[in-house]
């Protein structure tokens, strides 16, 4: 017994000076050129598609996927973020990309038998060891628009489609980047931007750089943008006449009861008076607090969802809003979005 | 030298200990005086009650002589068997029907004063509603169609009963001014009810008397009794609306009430402010406490408080100001307390 102690010791010892030797004299050749052992590779991959499949677990919160403003959104962010490494669909990879060790896999093979909730965890989380960055944000609703872009890649989007959909205008002003998304009086998701003060949009812009509003996609969008520019990205913004979007739809009592929510006249002792900060008829409020006024009704439901939920940061003034919708139901969220979606912007910045 | 030392040390102990007695039982003795005491009854209710509780006091002392004047006869000065007879007859007797006497009468004499605690109120009726942590105040008068809104704050007319009805927004709260009268316990979604009657106009001070969360200490207020005419008269300036500012500084300080939306929460009767979710503040300059009994209403005060909500009272639902600047919350703060 004492022998077999005394041998597993050494043992023991010598690996640890092998070991030691391998990280201290750098006898690992780390050389892409070279690449991995047989097999290797193999252990590596298998590891992360079973790590996945055990980790990733069906969620509630899976909007439909179909939905073709978050499919939009989601091509855009893909464009400006991942296709560099991933390419769009149809795209051969680069001579540089395709010497990376792992190579990414081009689009249609990174996303072939993934179900949409493993592409959320492995967007979300990201791959360590394989070049695959997480989503830079601590919300990780935002990723779904993503998936929602990859499910119709699984289906098949051709790459003229693919291209129709992050076309950008050509570069004329410094905000043309952001109009991709938030041009033509934004989307289902993505709000419209002129009717906001000169002062909201930096404090947010500054809100997204500096992490303490979370938004996985704004997170890269800003980071995109030389920091000392945003002041005047936000004025150019604010200086823009109103596109003035499409009326949404919305059912007239659904209407009424937002309204009378927003003004306080439900006898609701729960729910501060959205109108005092937000309008309508609010004068003199501190151009500090966003003009809700047609914001896209899914876009303000999600808001609302994540200021109540506690998720939703923002400038110095954060807190009276968290404060403000801590007690909201998801009728009341409900009723709020379709009143602010058909109201119609104020006019003062 | 050293056992000296040693003695003072154990001398200074005792000192310290004595001391520390004094100072305890006096502050035990400070409680039954002042503001807060249902042992200084200012109110019919908080009389008898605190009748009772002199009567009970007196019953459990006389009774307590009694037992123990007892054994120490039977062990120091007579310690000769006792009689069959004698022992069966004190058995009996001490035991069953002499408790049985003493008791119910003290039980009888007891539930007499029940009914009169719940007497009704001879015209005005308040509604306090329990929320965290503050209370929400209405007066309703004789006839009243809509209430007159106050918080934080009782004033009653001396010499008459006012009708208290009570309710809780969200837990139970429980309603208790001491120098005026019991308790009652504040349920959210049922009404209690009780009434009380101050005898002599004055000031005391009222606690939530059932733990409601973080800030259940925090959550008192100051209740006064006013002679019937001065009440009415201070009933019809709280009926009335809020006074327009009239410093460029209260000016200014009513303009960061706008434009910082605290009218969402905060009703300012007559200006558009109409918020119900946190105390009404037309008249808030006028009231005598801030944060429910938590701060005084000085310009110092109202600062520290906007400023500071959560640290002053933790979990409050009202977020701190400080992002606001200085000269912002002085502003501010004139404003307010120029809402007299």
């Amino acid at each position: 017994m004492r022998r077999v102690m005394q041998t597993l010791m050494v043992l023991a010892v010598l690996g640890a000076v092998a070991g030691g030797a391998v990280v201290g004299f750098g006898l690992f050749n780390v050389s892409a050129r070279v690449g991995h052992l047989p097999g290797v590779s193999w252990v590596l991959h298998t590891t992360f598609r079973n790590s996945v499949r055990l980790r990733a677990s069906r969620r509630d919160d899976m909007p439909d996927l179909a939905d073709p403003s978050l499919i939009e959104l989601g091509a855009r962010h893909y464009d400006a973020a991942c296709r560099t490494c991933h390419g769009a669909p149809g795209e051969t990879p680069s001579a540089t990309i395709a010497a990376m060790v792992p190579a990414p896999p081009m689009i249609a093979t990174a996303v072939a038998d993934w179900q949409p909730h493993e592409l959320h965890w492995i967007v979300s989380n990201g791959v360590k060891m394989s070049g695959m960055p997480h989503w830079p944000a601590t919300r990780d609703d935002d990723v779904w628009p993503v998936v929602a872009f990859l499910v119709s890649v699984q289906d098949g989007m051709p790459g003229d489609d693919y291209a129709a959909l992050t076309d950008l205008p050509a570069p004329r002003a410094p905000g043309d980047y952001c109009l991709g998304c938030h041009g033509q009086g934004g989307s289902d998701h993505v709000p419209p931007l002129e009717q906001q003060s000169a002062a909201y949009l930096e404090m947010s812009l500054r809100a997204y750089l500096d992490g303490t509003r979370s938004s996985g996609i704004m997170a890269h969008a800003v980071s995109e943008v030389p920091a000392e520019t945003l002041g005047g990205l936000a004025q150019w913004f604010a200086d823009r006449p109103a596109e003035g979007g499409v009326l949404p739809d919305m059912p007239a009592e659904r209407i009424a009861e937002g309204r009378a929510l927003a003004q306080a006249a439900t006898g609701d002792r729960d729910v501060p008076a959205c109108q005092a900060c937000h309008g309508p008829d609010a004068s003199e409020t501190s151009e500090l607090f966003p003009d809700l006024g047609r914001l896209p009704a899914p876009y303000l439901r999600t808001q609302l969802t994540l200021w109540r939920d506690g998720k939703r940061g923002g400038g110095p003034r954060a807190d009276l809003m968290r404060k403000a919708a801590q007690h909201l139901s998801d009728s009341d969220i409900e009723a709020l979005a379709a009143f602010y979606a058909t109201l119609p912007p104020q006019d003062g910045k | 030298m050293t056992a000296n030392t040693t003695d003072t040390g154990r001398r200074g102990g005792a000192d310290r200990g004595r001391t520390g007695l004094l100072l305890l039982t006096s502050v035990i003795l400070a409680g039954c005086e002042g503001q807060q005491s249902a042992l200084a009854p200012s109110g019919e209710d908080a009389r008898v009650l605190g009748n009772l509780f002199w009567v009970m006091l007196g019953g459990a002392v006389i009774l307590w002589l009694l037992v123990n004047g007892l054994f120490f006869y039977v062990t120091r000065i007579n310690r000769a068997a006792l009689s069959r007879r004698f022992a069966n007859g004190l058995i009996v007797g001490g035991g069953v029907i002499f408790p049985t006497i003493v008791l119910g009468g003290l039980l009888t004499y007891g539930l007499s004063i029940m009914p009169d605690q719940r007497a009704p109120g001879d015209g005005l009726t308040l509604r306090v509603t329990g929320e965290q942590w503050w209370w929400r105040v209405e007066y309703w008068p004789e006839g009243a169609e809509t209430p007159i809104v106050a918080a934080n704050e009782i004033r009653l007319p001396a010499g008459e009963r006012s009708e208290i009805r009570l309710d809780s927004a969200r837990v139970i709260h429980s309603f208790w001014i001491p120098s005026l009268g019991g308790k009652m316990d504040m349920f959210p979604g049922r009404e209690t009810r009780m009434s009380l009657k101050p005898e002599v106009a004055g000031r005391w001070r009222g606690q939530c008397a059932e733990f409601c969360g973080a800030s259940h200490a925090l959550m008192a207020f100051e209740v006064v009794a006013m002679p019937p005419d001065d009440f009415n008269a201070w009933l019809q300036a709280q009926a009335a609306p809020a006074t327009s500012p009239t410093t460029d500084a209260a000016r200014r300080g009513a303009r960061i009430f706008a434009r910082e939306g605290c009218g969402a929460c905060h009703a300012v009767r007559g200006t558009g402010a109409r918020g119900a979710v946190g105390p009404d503040l037309t008249h808030v300059g006028s009231r005598l406490s801030l944060g429910a009994g938590t701060l005084t209403t000085t310009l110092a005060d109202f600062e520290r408080w906007i400023a500071h909500t959560g640290a002053i009272k933790p979990e409050v639902e009202m977020p701190g100001y400080g992002h606001l600047g200085a000269a912002e919350l002085a502003d501010l703060a004139q404003y307010l307390k120029g809402l007299e």
